[in-house]
């Protein structure tokens, strides 16, 4: 059994080629670096092949780490870039639709002119949880690599804006618009999907 | 005066409570009001949750084996065998 090293010992000796670090990251890392290439890849064959890229290419490439970032942030940024070589070879998929394009409909006055469900508060057995939570697989799987990349780092890892931005090397401008058109088109997918399900008519109170 | 629009520009920074408190203030005024802008909100911040719910934590055991052939395989075959070493020793190479 691999003991959790700190990452400047793990570092140093996977710089000195020790095999046995090796492992211990592999027991550190394995389980973070799937999830990501999963949700990233949305597909099981290639988040494997990520996987295993991925630590061959840090052991490979530790030599040139010089500590300007965390360690984890090295590897995820590793993994993301090898996740998203995968998807640039699939077809490319559609633009979404513009933020205003996926909110609600608005008046000349800037007021909301359609009901707005909130399926947010609907009981589990008017809507089910689970089905949701297929629905938003889904869904992430429809949006675009650019935007997919950013709310699979912000909202399904829970990195910070900060750790994000680096990994992905954007500008904290172009990852807050990514990241609330994708949240938005996600939101649209499910609302779509609610309102199909249980035909709640929101009633003139929401108008 | 706030009206629907500018809750929906201002949205994604509320939500990440970037705001100023009076402003994020005014905004909540508007909420209580307006039951189409809270629902947008509740289910603006239910989606972030549901992505959140697909964070993945587990590794099959199977794939974590596959993981470590597949590792060894590679660092054994860029490792230079007894041959390769005694031929470049013999060829000087």
């Amino acid at each position: 059994m691999a003991v959790t090293l700190q990452d400047d010992e793990l570092i140093a000796k996977l710089q000195a080629r020790d095999e046995s670090a090796l492992e211990a990251l592999m027991v550190q890392y394995q389980a973070r670096v799937f999830g990501l290439a999963l949700r990233l890849t949305g597909n099981r064959q290639d988040a494997e092949e990520v996987l295993q890229d991925v630590f061959l290419a840090v052991f490979q490439k530790i030599g040139g780490f010089r500590g300007d970032s965390k360690l984890s942030s090295w590897i995820y940024r590793i993994t993301t870039n090898a996740a998203l070589m995968k998807l640039r070879k699939r077809p490319k998929v559609k633009e979404i639709p513009l933020a205003e394009e996926l909110g609600p409909a608005m008046t000349d006055e800037g007021m909301i002119a359609e009901p707005v469900v909130d399926w947010s508060r609907l009981p589990n057995d008017e809507l089910d949880r689970k089905e949701l939570g297929q629905r938003i697989e889904q869904a992430m799987n429809l949006l675009p690599a650019d935007y997919r990349s950013v709310v699979v780092l912000r909202d399904v890892e829970g990195l910070s804006e900060q750790e994000a931005c680096e990994i992905l090397s954007l500008s904290e401008a172009a990852l807050k618009s990514r990241l609330h058109r994708g949240r938005l088109f996600l939101r649209k997918q499910l609302a779509d999907y609610a309102v199909s399900q249980t035909g709640v008519n929101p009633g003139p109170q929401h108008v | 005066m706030f009206r629907c629009r500018d809750v929906g520009q201002l949205l994604y920074e509320y939500v990440e409570e970037r705001l100023e408190p009076p402003v994020s203030q005014q905004l909540e005024q508007h909420l209580a009001d307006c039951p189409g802008c809270l629902a947008f909100i509740n289910t603006y911040k239910q989606t972030m949750r549901l992505s959140h719910e697909l964070r993945c934590d587990d590794i099959p055991q199977e794939l974590q084996q596959k993981l470590r052939s597949f590792i060894k395989t590679k660092l054994s075959s860029a490792r230079p065998s007894f041959w390769d070493r005694l031929r470049s020793r013999l060829t000087g190479t």
